[in-house]
């Protein structure tokens, strides 16, 4: 009997792996695999396509082990923390997602490979610093993009690299963390923070917006402005049919979906996506000091505040925000509250 | 008659290094690979590299090594009398005050350098303790080395190994002005003469694995390479990448050509393609 989270032996009988804790599967799942040849298409199987990935709400085949959209283990869907995050559901090494006639293998853990086995007629475009490995034989080329100057004056990846099937090609970031299957359902467009970005499928469009949210420090002549969630933001948007984006987090991944007019606060640089409809700005909080006459700028928290309806997704791991601590000067938008 | 036909089945045979472990043993005692866990191989056809547990022992020569923790590695040696390993001294984590540390000769008076300071490799005898770890998440890595085997290692990658493997060093002609500004590139070599030895890298990220037939080629991102067969060769070759009115940019890929093994680190040590 093999562990389904880790892979190793267990004693029979055990109901949990002795190596990574998971719940082995009890005597209930063998007679469920055994049943699934033969009633696949009977009736009962209609009530199970009721059943969605917690992570991507692609549908779920009830005897699947994981999903097919986005590869989390049906085991570990659904785990919310009680103020309401979701957290990314664990996968199992080497998971496949499927999308059109192609496939995804997601191989390692601290710092995972996507590895795309493209058929022909399919393809994906990336930025190319996080190509890994490819097939000699699989051509790449680059993709013409609408506005490109504005792209090099944010200091953004300028090229997005494309390659077309048939053959494998495979991506990793240069960091350890999380590899997030974002399925794109026909219709529906998520919001990016630049530089998490790795790769998408060729029917996902691609196009870019300006955050307009910022601030500007002024140290003795010199004036700096700051994006804390960077200048610009990615916007990958479906067509008629399904389409893959797969992003690169640091550190645990959480989302939560707010209702129309819920807020929170979260740190900048741990945004990792966002709906569309989900607006933003900067927020402002004063602890309550003695010192309020002077230095009222440099004693305050920044905060990005989010305001449904929508999804918004965070890392645990993020980086320090440039600026936080010094004199502002102006400032986009933002909401303020003192103690 | 019928002796020689049971004896195999008492043993079992590690897929990772093919040493022979008891019929009842959990991992090899040879590599610290799992005997228990199936082999983690992609579609396209590479092979994870064995997950070490946590604690596993591991025997050379009369001495042992134990791999500790999951996230950063740790490999503690201890070595019997008349034992000895080597190292680049930055990967030193801790040791017993009595280990004594000496400096191989290196033959060929090359001219090298790591960061500003000279390339050192240090030597550390028995009977003492020596602990070692990198900078960075990832996994150790230990290489199954059979006399008469050479490999070739990343600069800088490898961790320890131990006194019966002969070193050198090779410069890396191609790579030379893309991934370090033209001071050159080199490759550690390791060379197993008449007996076994240990040879332990780390890799950032995952490591994968796999074996190319003769001529089978595979383009890498440079900085993903780790490790690799002599038989293997490495030849860089640029791609020009449009967008004409900027002038475009050049990407790099090593083509590695079979037959031999290729080994691959998911996080790739980033180089800018100016």
């Amino acid at each position: 009997m093999f562990c389904a989270q880790c892979g190793s032996k267990s004693i029979d009988g055990a109901r949990f792996c002795g190596v990574c804790g998971a719940m082995v599967a009890s005597p209930a799942p063998p007679p469920a695999a055994a049943a699934l040849p033969a009633p696949a298409p009977a009736p009962p199987a209609a009530t199970h396509h009721a059943a969605r990935c917690s992570w991507c709400g692609t549908p779920l085949d009830p005897a699947a082990a994981s999903c097919p959209g986005c590869g989390a283990t049906m085991s570990e869907m659904g785990v919310s923390t009680r103020s309401g995050w979701l957290q990314l559901p664990g996968r199992k090494d080497m998971a496949k997602l499927q999308f059109g006639q192609s496939a995804c293998q997601i191989e390692g853990i601290y710092v995972p490979v996507a590895d795309f086995k493209l058929a022909p007629g399919d393809s994906v475009y990336f930025a190319h610093h996080v190509l890994l490995w490819k097939d000699s034989d699989l051509a790449i080329a680059t993709m013409p993009l609408a506005g490109a100057w504005k792209r090099l004056f944010a200091g953004m990846p300028l090229i997005m690299t494309q390659a077309a099937g048939p053959g494998h090609i495979a991506f990793s970031r240069d960091a350890p963390g999380e590899l997030i299957a974002v399925p794109i359902h026909p219709g529906q467009s998520v919001d990016v923070r630049e530089h998490l970005f790795l790769v998408a499928t060729g029917n996902v469009v691609y196009d870019w917006f300006q955050t307009g949210v910022w601030f500007s420090t002024k140290n003795g002549d010199e004036t700096e402005t700051h994006y804390p969630v960077g200048a610009f933001m990615d916007r990958f948007s479906g067509t008629q049919q399904p389409g893959l984006l797969l992003l690169h987090a640091a550190g645990n991944v959480f989302v939560r979906t707010l209702a129309p007019g819920e807020t929170m606060l979260v740190k900048p640089t741990a945004l990792i996506f966002k709906d569309p409809p989900v607006q933003m700005h900067l927020h402002f909080e004063h602890p309550q000091t003695g010192f309020t006459s002077w230095g009222s700028w440099s004693n305050r928290y920044l905060w990005l505040r989010v305001v449904g309806p929508g999804r918004v997704a965070v890392q645990s791991s993020f980086e320090h925000l440039h600026g936080e601590a010094s004199y502002m000067q102006g400032h986009s938008y933002a909401t303020e509250v003192r103690w | 008659m019928s002796t020689p036909v049971t004896e195999p089945f008492e043993r079992l045979q590690c897929q990772w290094c093919q040493s022979l472990n008891e019929k009842s043993a959990l991992a090899c005692r040879t590599c610290g690979a799992p005997l228990d866990i199936r082999n983690l191989v992609s579609e396209s056809g590479w092979r994870e590299a064995p997950r070490i547990r946590d604690m596993t022992e591991i025997h050379f020569s009369n001495s042992t090594c134990q791999v500790e923790g999951e996230i950063v590695p740790v490999a503690e040696i201890n070595l019997s009398p008349g034992d000895a390993i080597f190292f680049e001294h930055h990967v030193m984590l801790w040791k017993d005050e009595s280990v004594p540390l000496t400096l191989m000769a290196l033959s060929g008076g090359f001219k090298r350098a790591f960061a500003g300071m000279p390339f050192l490799i240090s030597v550390a005898t028995g009977p003492g303790r020596i602990a070692f770890s990198r900078d960075a998440t990832g996994e150790l890595v230990v290489l199954p080395l059979h006399p008469g085997m050479e490999v070739d290692v990343r600069e800088h990658a490898f961790l320890l190994s131990s006194h019966q493997i002969q070193y050198s060093f090779v410069r890396i002609k191609g790579l030379a002005n893309i991934l370090f500004g033209g001071q050159g590139m080199y490759m550690d070599r390791f060379v197993t003469a008449g007996s076994p030895g240990l040879l332990i890298l780390h890799g950032y990220g995952n490591v994968f694995e796999r074996v190319l037939k003769p001529g089978e080629s595979i383009m890498l991102e440079p900085g993903a390479f780790l490790y690799k067969d002599s038989s293997v060769t490495m030849d860089v070759e640029f791609q020009k990448l449009g967008a004409g009115f900027f002038g475009g940019a050049t990407m790099s890929l090593a083509r590695m050509t079979g037959p031999g093994r290729v080994g691959i680190q998911s996080m790739y040590v980033h180089h800018k393609t100016e």
